[in-house]
């Protein structure tokens, strides 16, 4: 177990090696959150609220919790594993007697655990001195924590299966560009998921986006009933396997693919 | 731990459908507590034989087994006592100070506290790494990395260490300070050393037996001195050089 307490403190050290990218991340939020804001208030003024899904009181619960959640889940797996394949740095890695995702897993959670003390705490505090009204639904809030935990886990093997691409494709950063626009537009993190057009809305049916951002965040702002938070957390559960074995399938024959760049 | 590679083949495949065999069908054994050179010109495939011998690459066709170990089925146990070096990449976290490395590795391999600190103590006086322990690899010199980088593959006590080309780029006398390092831990421990290098001196000074490939293909596996009795000189940098041009026109065993 020490040994993975060891890389989750190596991820937290790497996260905070150089100041002043925290300090830009951290601010980078605040702006983005502010520009949300701002956007959604002039929205509801010149609409009025006509033929938007959720009321102006819920998308802006809807947006800090999204802006929120997103300060510790964003993950940087897919561009340390592709760096590391496109380097051959991969090499070091795969001489080790654990499992190269498990050390991915291990040092990710101390980059997510160093993310929620630095900028989730800070960025909550904040955030509680200009809204003053309730941010989450209470009776639902063990729940909600359950679905974070679990779009965490979504959210990983995505960006693993994407980093794992680098077995064949070399380089994934284009890829990454595309799946990165199609992921943050789908998954509800911009925008509610419940304002998507209809046609939109069938399609992320079929997807795993929607278990990262949107389901968590309704989950923790908005009254749900039971029976549809279990449906959601069954949604997410699905998922979770899919992309597990997925992520199994990847590594296997990628791994059979790899050739290790740089002599 | 003894190592024994049999008929070895490992094919890379390359743009439209055109394949190059990076190394064809070669067998060799290595004794425990060795010392041997594994020389050959660049893109002779060494790289690639090593990585497969380390378990990085997986072979298209023969076996390595370890000790009677395989990859197949007894991975961990291989790596638990197995140390590379890569010359060329470094295996400390970058951005983080070389003690956490080091603590790390402990935990990794299950080394006790009293073995950690006597190799701890052992290192720091060879290799001065003490002065350094603290500073995170981006901010040392090659030579400090790359005994950073030897201490990191032997702090958890292995039997095998790869070595590929340990002292690329470095000074003379931190050249001179590895050598004698890998010496010692090879006449104390019996570790089974296996290097890799462009450095004629680096395999005077350490190796008896020598393993050569050229194209993929093992050209010789005998001792250093038998490989000086052929040729008739002393001139080790002499000899290989010969070997290397007589590959480039033929690829022929020396015997």
């Amino acid at each position: 177990m020490r040994k993975y307490a060891d890389l989750a403190i190596i991820g937290t050290k790497e996260h905070t090696a150089y100041l002043n990218s925290v300090w830009a991340n951290f601010l980078a939020k605040i702006v983005y959150l502010y520009m949300q804001f701002s956007l959604w208030n002039a929205l509801f003024s010149s609409n009025a609220g006509r033929n938007i899904p959720l009321s102006h009181d819920e998308t802006i619960r809807y947006i800090i919790a999204a802006t929120l959640i997103s300060t510790f889940m964003e993950c940087d797996v897919t561009m340390w594993i592709n760096g590391q394949i496109q380097s051959g740095d991969v090499a070091n890695q795969l001489i080790r007697p654990i499992d190269y995702r498990i050390m991915i897993f291990a040092k990710h959670i101390g980059t997510s655990a160093v993310k929620l003390l630095i900028y989730t705490l800070p960025f909550g505090i904040l955030t509680a001195l200009f809204y003053h009204d309730d941010l989450f639904c209470k009776e639902q809030l063990l729940y909600g924590i359950l679905s974070i935990i679990l779009a965490y886990m979504i959210q990983f093997l995505y960006s693993l299966i994407i980093g794992l691409m680098a077995f064949w494709l070399i380089v994934t950063w284009p890829l990454n560009m595309l799946l990165a626009a199609v992921y943050k537009l789908l998954s509800g993190s911009w925008i509610p998921a419940a304002m998507f057009p209809k046609l939109l809305t069938t399609i992320n049916m079929f997807l795993p986006f929607r278990a990262i951002y949107a389901i968590p965040v309704t989950i923790i702002t908005t009254p749900m009933s039971p029976g549809s938070i279990r449906e959601n957390l069954c949604f997410q559960l699905i998922w979770l396997a899919v992309l597990f074995l997925l992520s199994e399938v990847t590594w296997i024959t990628g791994k059979n693919k790899l050739i290790v760049q740089g002599g | 731990m003894s190592i024994e590679v049999n008929n070895l083949t490992k094919i890379y495949k390359l743009k439209r459908r055109q394949k190059k065999t990076a190394v064809d069908n070669i067998s060799f054994s290595i004794p425990a507590g060795e010392i041997v050179g594994f020389i050959g010109p660049n893109g002779a495939g060494k790289s690639t034989t090593i990585k497969m011998m380390t378990g990085i690459l997986i072979p298209d066709r023969g076996s390595i087994s370890i000790d009677g170990l395989t990859f197949r089925k007894n991975r961990k146990q291989i790596m638990m006592k197995t140390g590379v070096v890569f010359g060329q990449k470094s295996v400390l976290c970058w951005d983080i100070p070389v003690i956490d490395s080091l603590k790390l590795f402990k935990d990794m391999y299950r080394v006790p506290d009293d073995v950690f600190k006597e190799n701890m103590d052992s290192f720091s006086n060879i290799l001065g790494l003490d002065e350094f322990i603290r500073q995170p690899p981006r901010l040392l010199s090659l030579g400090q990395r790359m005994k950073a980088d030897l201490a990191a593959s032997l702090i958890y006590d292995p039997d095998i260490l790869f070595l590929d080309e340990p002292t690329i780029g470095i000074d003379v006398l931190s050249k001179e300070r590895i050598r004698q390092f890998i010496k010692k831990i090879n006449e104390e421990r019996h570790t089974t050393v296996i290097l890799t290098t462009h450095d004629v001196s680096d395999i005077e000074t350490l190796c008896e037996k020598m393993i050569i490939i050229d194209k993929g293909s093992l050209i010789y596996d005998e001792t250093l001195s038998d490989l000086k009795n052929i040729y008739r000189t002393t001139d080790l940098e002499e000899i290989i050089k010969k070997i290397y041009l007589a590959g480039e026109e033929k690829n022929e065993k020396i015997c």
